[in-house]
């Protein structure tokens, strides 16, 4: 019965993801038709159809809306997913990459390397650029993941107070340092600092997109090998390991997936937050927290809600666009508050 | 058989075993005894290799625990821990089949489900098997962890011995429940298998254990039967407080009553 449950759930939200890329594809200043879509992705591959297009909308498509929905899939499914991986990890519903600090921890060192003259030879619109600066923001990641990670464990238990207080710490420490470097920095340097703070897609290119590929497919296709191990870390690191688990292992695994991850979507879009809190949450509520089906299911809904909040983002209040940070939020911050208030009454170390 | 030869441990004054020997046959519950901090936790830790001993052996199945991985050591020992952290809803069929974890590898057999099943029986608990585990009493808890061990280390039977560690497994039960808990762990180690139980309740050691090893200030104050190492004068010594071990006219087994001295009932007395 559950696995009929799972697979009716698997199906409808990966027939609700076709239809959410195929609308951001198609909608916004330049609307183009699912049948025209499909008539210029197969003119690419060398096709004629008979349905009819314009040069515009062909560029628009293939320059523009095709590598951004692309980077919405990425990173809505690898941010979902990390933040699972996370939270089996803390043994916790509320650790989210961007609440305990590892999102602001990558954005910082993105910061810290632009001002520092990475970007001199202006490579962020290159692949490589895209790689040193995923490879930069996943040091700022891994070390904050393991920092408040060191802090919030006591005992083989997850302190939630110390892991949340840790976060806010980190992220006011990081905010501090990025505004310590936007002093030191020019104007068109401003400018992007400003972009990794709000957090968007709107500098999707088809280098970032092959600038994250290789770091976000990594941990969407590795991490859920792990689900059985995260079930056993739930009981406590010792049980796990009673259970045969190579605790160390896993922990370093996870830790340096998820990093990986956050980097990478942080190196080319910011800060978006709460993803990892929302879609993880929503799929325990309807499957239960097993982490086998959990780490399958989130990335799927994860790219769902990024490619939806993206199009909100764009096409909300045209011609201006929202940051898609400001969309995630407005979802995911009293979803976090609910999440706080039940905390509360179910736990006794909170 | 469980081996345990000569353990050093020391990570400060206050916490540190010297000179701990014993072995524990197959078909024996042991029972380890003393006041609080006296280390019988840590000896367990030892024992089951979630601590390194500073120099000493612990051999199971005639393996130094130190030869055995963490997988194959899983297989067939199992450890149910005084305090669990669970904090995510799972069912307490989920949680029961964490304990059959080691056996498969992606998904669970037919045989790991009867195992479930059987040991969900067995505790009591088969009418919760589809509760969420956060909605549960802190002693129905322990009892799905009791069930979850079970299953760990049941199943398919070969010539070698299971083991079962137990640290306070009657934490938080009723008394029924103490007696099932105790029960259910007797009946495992008289199937050709090792138990070994930190108990705080002197009563029920006299009552289930085959072993005693008793424990003071890290130091062993005694191993062998029940009835010769649990007397009045080591009792009383071990925990500090007068302790007298009455024999009941017309009960099966012993019990001990602190402050026997000073009430000076002899009518209780009586053997």
């Amino acid at each position: 019965m559950q696995s009929t449950k799972i697979r009716a759930i698997t199906i409808s939200i990966s027939c609700l993801l076709i239809v959410s890329v195929v609308m951001g594809m198609g909608m916004g200043a330049v609307s183009i038709s699912p049948l025209q879509i499909m008539a210029i992705l197969v003119g690419k591959i060398g096709m004629n159809t008979s349905i009819q297009y314009s040069d515009v909308q062909e560029s628009v498509l293939v320059a523009i809306r095709l590598p951004r929905v692309l980077l919405a899939v990425l990173i809505g499914s690898s941010l979902a997913i990390s933040g699972a991986a996370m939270q089996g990890l803390f043994r916790n519903p509320l650790a989210d990459p961007s609440l305990i600090g590892i999102s602001s921890g990558a954005s910082f060192a993105a910061v810290a390397a632009i001002v520092l003259g990475i970007n001199s030879v202006g490579i962020i619109t290159s692949v490589a650029g895209t790689y040193a600066l995923s490879f930069v923001t996943f040091v700022g990641a891994l070390i904050t993941a393991v920092l408040v990670y060191r802090l919030s464990q006591s005992g083989g238990k997850t302190i939630i107070t110390t892991m949340l207080l840790a976060g806010i710490a980190i992220n006011s420490l990081a905010g501090a340092g990025t505004g310590l470097f936007t002093y030191a920095a020019n104007d068109a340097q401003l400018r992007s600092i400003t972009f990794w703070m709000l957090g968007s897609l709107g500098g999707a290119t088809w280098s970032s997109v092959l600038g994250i590929l290789p770091f976000t497919l990594l941990p969407v296709f590795v991490l859920p090998h792990y689900a059985k191990a995260l079930n056993a870390f739930s009981l406590g690191e010792a049980n796990a390991a009673h259970l045969g688990t190579n605790t160390e292992r896993v922990k370093i695994i996870i830790v340096l997936l998820a990093a990986l991850c956050v980097g990478a979507s942080v190196a080319v879009a910011g800060i978006i937050g709460f993803v990892g809190l929302v879609v993880p949450h929503i799929i325990r509520l309807s499957i239960g927290p097993d982490n086998r089906y959990l780490l399958l299911l989130t990335p799927i809904l994860g790219a769902l809600l990024l490619v939806s909040a993206d199009l909100a983002a764009r096409t909300l209040f045209i011609p201006s666009e929202l940051p898609i940070g400001i969309i995630t939020s407005l979802i995911g911050a009293p979803f976090f508050l609910y999440m706080v208030v039940k905390e509360l009454k179910t736990q006794k170390n909170f | 058989m469980l081996r345990v030869q000569n353990i050093q441990f020391r990570i400060s004054p206050n916490l540190s075993l010297s000179n701990i020997s014993f072995d524990v046959q197959a078909g024996e519950v042991v029972a380890i005894l003393g006041a609080n901090g006296a280390g019988k936790s840590t000896l367990l830790k030892i024992i089951t290799g979630a601590l390194k001993m500073n120099s000493g052996n612990v051999f199971i199945n005639d393996l130094p625990i130190s030869y055995w991985t963490s997988k194959e050591l899983s297989k067939c020992t199992a450890v149910m821990q005084q305090q669990n952290q669970l904090q995510l809803p799972f069912t307490v069929c989920e949680v029961v089949m964490m304990g059959r974890y080691p056996h498969f590898k992606t998904k669970a057999t037919l045989e790991d489900e009867n195992i479930v099943a059987c040991v969900l029986e067995k505790t009591g608990i088969q009418k919760l098997k589809d509760r969420n585990y956060l909605s549960l009493s802190g002693g129905e808890q322990q009892r799905v962890h009791l069930a979850r061990v079970l299953a760990q280390i049941s199943g398919k039977k070969n010539a070698e011995p299971r083991y079962l560690f137990m640290d306070e497994p009657s934490n938080n039960l009723d008394i029924r429940h103490q007696h099932s808990a105790l029960n259910v762990a007797k009946e495992f180690a008289q199937e050709g298998n090792c138990v070994v139980a930190v108990l705080h309740d002197l009563n029920l050691a006299l009552q289930y254990a085959d072993k005693i090893i008793l424990l003071k200030n890290g130091a062993m104050k005694g191993f062998g039967a029940v009835s010769t190492v649990m007397t009045n004068e080591s009792l009383s010594d071990v925990y500090d407080l007068p302790l007298t071990i009455f024999y009941p006219p017309s009960g099966s087994h012993p019990m001990v009553i602190p402050f026997a001295n000073n009430i000076n009932n002899n009518e209780l007395i009586n053997n």
